[in-house]
C-alpha cells in the first residue's frame, strides 16, 4: 500500500497527487421532493432532496429564521453515530450558507442518501512522508495518515449582489467554513494545505 | 383514499374520474397500460435502482454469515426492511412507519420469503454453526404512485445481482468456515425458484372503474386497491386487498387473470436485463443512447434472440482492471473517451482462430480503451495488416460482427468487407498513431479471463446449436462478444433456456397465458352489453 508518495507518482487509480476524480452533478431527479440532486465522484455517489420551507411545530419554530433539519440516511443498518456527525457538521455549514433569515417561522429539511460510499466537499489526505494528495478514495483515506475535509465559501457573486469586503486583506472565499480532520499532521502541514486548495 | 400524496381539488378529481369513465389516463395510458420500466445496476453486486414513470426505489442486498436460528437449523435466512425515506414524500416522516409502510413491507414479505421464492437451504453453510443472513433494504426515493409493485421489482432485481462470498469447510477439525474472498474465488449467487411479481389495480368510484399501475395523482382519488402478487409459471402467490370499496369477486378473478400476464411480461424484463439498463448510471444521464438501432442489426444478423444477461456483462467488464496511463491521461475528456471508443471498435473487430490471438484481440481493446484520442478510421483502414488466412465464410461473418459489435455512429462500413479482417499482430498504436501508448500490453487478470472466457463460451455453446460453420463461426462470434463486453450498451442476446450465469431459475417455460389483455378489456365491454 503506498503510504508514501513521490509528488509525481501516479496513485493506485492512475490520479497524481492533484487531481480529482471525474465530477458529475445530476439536478432535479425527483418529482416529489421541492429540489434534488446527484453527486457523483466516480464511486461515490450522494443523493439529496429538500423540501422546504414548510410547517414547523412547536419548540423547532424559530421566529427569526427557518430551521435547517438535516437527515441523513445510509444505504443498510441502523442510523448511528457516524451518521448523527455527519448530520451535525452539515446542519452548521448549511446554517451559514443557506439565508434562513429570510424564512422566519419555517421548516427546512434536507435529506441525503448515501447509495455508495460518500465524501463531502473537497478533501485531501497526507501521506506519512507529507506528501499531500487530493480527493482521496475510501481506500486511500484508511491507509493515509490523516485526511482534512475543507469547506470554503464561494464567491457570493452568485446570490448575493455586491462583493463583501475583503476579512483582514484576503478575499472572502479563502475563508474556511468547516474544517474537519482526521489523524495526526504538523502545524507546517496545514499551512501548505491552505496553499494547496485555494485554487 | 391514502393520506399521502398531492392534495387534489374537486375538479382535478373529477376529471380523472371522467378520464376513466372514458377509458383514458391522465397520463395518456390505457386503464390497463404500465408506465415504462428501467432497472440501472450499480458496480456494487446486489444495489439496484429501479425507476417506473416517477417512482423510484432503491434496494440493496447485503450478507452476513453468523448462527442460524435454532428452530431452523439448516437454513439460512432473508430479512426485508422497507424504509420510506422522507425524501420520496413530504409526509412521510422519519422514523415510526406509516400504515402504507408496514402493508408494503409485508406484502413484498409474503411474496418472496413465504412464497420459498428464495432458497434458504443453500445458505447454510455448517450445520446448526454458521449460515448465511440475507438482508435486503428497500429505500422508496421518489413517490410517484404504486409502491408496491417498483419495491417488489427493485426487491427481485437486487436479490438476482447479489453475489455472496464462496465459502468452505475446511480446518485442521473439518469445522471450521473459511470465506474466500472476491479475488480468491468468484462469488456465487442467491438461488431463486421463481420470480414472484406484485401487481396492483386501482378501484374508483365504487368499483366500476379499474385501472393498472395507479400514479400518485389517481391513487389520491381512487377508492380501493388490490395487490396481486403471481409468477409467470401461474401461481399465485399474495393476494392483498385491505378495505376500500367492493368490488365484485368476478371483477377479482379477471384483474388475477390480467396480472399474470402482466406477470410475464416483466419476468421477461427482469431476466433480459430490460434493454434501458445502464452499465454506467451517470453515464445514461448525459448521453441517452439510443438502443434502437444496436437492436435491429442484432435482430437482422440473428434468426433466433440471444440475450446476455447485462448484469453478467458488466460484472466481466468489472473484473477486467484497466490502469489508466496517467501521464498522458485527460480527465477533463474522460466522458468523451468512453462514447468515442464505440467508433475505434468498429475497426478492431476481430477473427482469431486459437486462443492467443483472441487474448491478443482482447488486449487491443483494451489498449483502445485507454486511448484518450481517436483517430480517423481511414488511417486504421490502411494500417490494419493483411495477415489473415481468411476463408470467404469468416470474412463475411467478420463483417457482420464488426458492424453489430461497433455503435452506429459513425462507423465506415464500407471499408470492412474490402479489408481482410484484424486477426491480432503488433499494436496498431505503438507506431505512435496515438499518445502515451508506449506502456505496451495493459496487464489482464486471469481470474476476469476465465470469467470472460465462460461468458463467450456460454455464448459459443448456444450459437453453435444454430450456426452451421463450426470453423468461422464460434471464434467469430466469441469475439464478437468479446467486443460486446466492452461495447456500451451492448445487447448480445444468448438462447432463452440457456443460462450459465446468474440465478438459477426453475426450468418451466413461461407459458403465454391465452387471455391476452385485449381480450381481457373487450370481455368486460361484451358483458356491460
Amino acid at each position: 500500500m503506498a503510504n508514501s508518495l513521490k509528488p509525481d507518482e501516479a496513485r493506485i487509480d492512475g490520479r497524481t497527487a492533484n487531481q480529482l476524480r471525474p465530477l458529475l452533478c445530476t439536478r432535479g431527479l425527483l418529482e416529489r421532493a421541492h429540489g434534488s440532486a446527484r453527486w457523483q465522484q466516480e464511486n461515490t455517489i450522494v443523493m439529496a432532496a429538500v423540501y422546504g420551507p414548510k410547517n414547523v411545530s412547536g419548540k423547532r419554530e424559530n421566529s427569526e429564521r427557518a430551521t435547517v433539519e438535516i437527515i441523513w440516511k445510509m444505504k443498510s443498518g441502523l442510523p448511528g453515530n457516524a451518521e448523527k456527525e455527519a448530520e451535525v457538521i452539515i446542519r452548521r455549514t448549511l446554517d451559514y450558507i443557506v439565508l434562513s433569515a429570510m424564512h422566519p417561522n419555517t421548516g427546512i429539511s434536507i435529506i441525503f442518501q448515501a447509495p455508495a460510499l460518500c465524501a463531502v466537499a473537497v478533501s485531501c489526505a497526507v501521506t506519512t512522508n507529507g506528501v499531500v494528495v487530493l480527493d482521496p478514495t475510501k481506500a486511500e483515506e484508511k491507509n493515509f495518515r490523516a485526511h482534512v475535509c475543507l469547506v470554503f465559501p464561494n464567491r457570493p457573486k452568485s446570490t448575493v449582489a455586491g462583493l463583501p469586503p475583503p476579512v483582514a486583506g484576503e478575499p472572502a472565499e479563502h475563508g474556511i467554513i468547516t474544517c474537519l480532520t482526521r489523524g495526526a499532521m504538523s502545524v507546517n502541514m496545514s499551512s501548505i494545505l491552505d496553499k494547496k486548495l485555494l485554487f | 383514499m391514502n393520506n399521502y400524496g398531492p392534495k387534489l381539488s374537486n375538479n382535478e378529481k373529477e376529471f380523472i374520474l371522467a378520464a376513466l369513465r372514458a377509458e383514458q389516463r391522465i397520463d395518456g395510458r390505457r386503464p390497463f397500460d404500465s408506465r415504462r420500466l428501467s432497472i440501472t445496476f450499480s458496480k456494487q453486486d446486489g444495489a439496484v435502482e429501479v425507476q417506473q414513470g416517477q417512482t423510484r426505489v432503491m434496494a440493496v442486498v447485503t450478507g452476513t454469515l453468523g448462527p442460524p436460528f435454532p428452530d431452523r437449523p439448516t437454513e439460512g435466512s432473508l430479512v426485508i426492511f422497507t424504509e420510506f425515506s422522507p425524501m420520496a414524500d413530504p409526509s412521510f416522516e422519519l422514523g415510526r412507519p406509516g400504515e402504507l409502510s408496514v402493508e408494503l413491507g409485508r406484502i413484498i414479505d409474503r411474496g418472496l420469503r413465504e412464497s420459498r421464492a428464495v432458497d434458504t437451504e443453500s445458505l447454510c453453510v455448517l450445520a446448526g454453526r454458521a449460515a448465511w443472513q440475507i438482508r435486503l433494504d428497500i429505500h422508496i426515493l421518489d413517490n410517484g404512485g404504486n409502491l408496491v409493485d417498483v419495491a417488489n421489482i427493485a426487491a427481485l432485481a437486487a436479490l438476482s445481482s447479489y453475489r455472496r462470498p464462496d465459502c468452505s469447510i475446511g480446518g485442521h477439525d473439518g469445522q471450521e468456515v473459511i470465506v474466500h474472498p472476491p479475488e480468491v474465488r468468484e462469488p456465487v449467487s442467491l438461488i431463486l425458484h421463481h420470480l414472484p411479481i406484485a401487481v396492483t389495480f386501482a378501484f374508483f368510484a365504487d368499483g366500476e372503474l379499474e385501472a393498472l399501475d395507479p400514479s400518485v395523482k389517481e391513487e389520491a382519488v381512487m377508492g380501493g386497491r388490490l395487490t396481486v402478487t403471481v409468477n409467470s409459471q401461474g401461481d399465485v402467490c399474495a393476494i392483498q386487498k385491505g378495505g376500500g370499496v367492493g368490488v365484485r369477486s368476478s371483477e377479482i378473478i379477471r384483474c388475477i387473470r390480467i396480472a399474470l400476464s402482466k406477470a410475464v411480461e416483466v419476468t421477461n424484463q427482469l431476466k433480459k436485463a430490460v434493454p434501458d439498463s445502464h452499465q454506467y448510471p451517470y453515464l445514461g444521464e448525459f448521453f441517452p443512447i439510443s438502443e434502437v438501432p444496436l437492436v435491429l442489426m442484432l435482430g437482422l444478423f440473428f434468426s433466433g434472440c440471444y440475450w446476455v444477461d447485462a448484469n453478467a456483462l458488466e460484472r466481466a467488464r468489472r473484473k477486467v482492471k484497466r490502469h489508466p496511463d496517467h501521464k498522458n491521461a485527460d480527465f477533463s475528456k474522460n466522458r468523451t473517451d468512453v462514447v468515442s471508443r464505440d467508433v475505434e471498435m468498429n475497426e478492431v473487430g476481430v477473427a482469431s482462430a486459437n486462443q492467443d490471438e483472441r487474448r491478443e484481440a482482447v488486449m487491443e481493446i483494451l489498449r483502445t480503451e485507454d486511448m484518450d484520442e481517436s483517430t480517423s478510421s481511414e488511417e486504421e483502414d490502411d494500417d490494419i495488416p493483411d495477415n489473415l488466412g481468411g476463408k470467404k465464410q469468416e470474412a463475411e461473418i467478420e463483417a457482420k460482427t464488426q458492424v453489430v459489435a461497433g455503435k452506429v455512429r459513425g462507423v465506415k462500413s464500407e471499408g470492412i468487407g474490402k479489408d481482410a479482417p484484424f486477426q491480432g499482430g503488433p499494436s496498431l498504436w505503438d507506431d505512435g498513431v496515438v499518445n502515451g501508448s508506449g506502456t505496451g500490453h495493459k496487464h489482464l487478470d486471469a481470474d476476469a479471463m476465465n470469467e470472460f472466457d465462460q461468458v463467450s463460451e456460454a455464448i459459443q455453446k448456444t450459437t453453435m446449436k444454430k450456426e452451421a460453420s463450426p470453423d468461422g463461426g464460434p471464434s467469430s462470434l466469441a469475439n464478437m462478444a468479446a467486443a460486446s463486453v466492452y461495447a456500451q450498451m451492448s445487447t448480445v442476446q444468448p438462447v432463452k433456456d440457456e443460462r450459465p450465469l446468474g440465478p438459477v431459475f426453475a426450468q418451466g417455460d413461461l407459458k403465454p397465458v391465452p387471455t391476452s389483455l385485449l381480450d381481457a378489456v373487450k370481455k368486460q365491454k361484451k358483458r356491460k352489453k
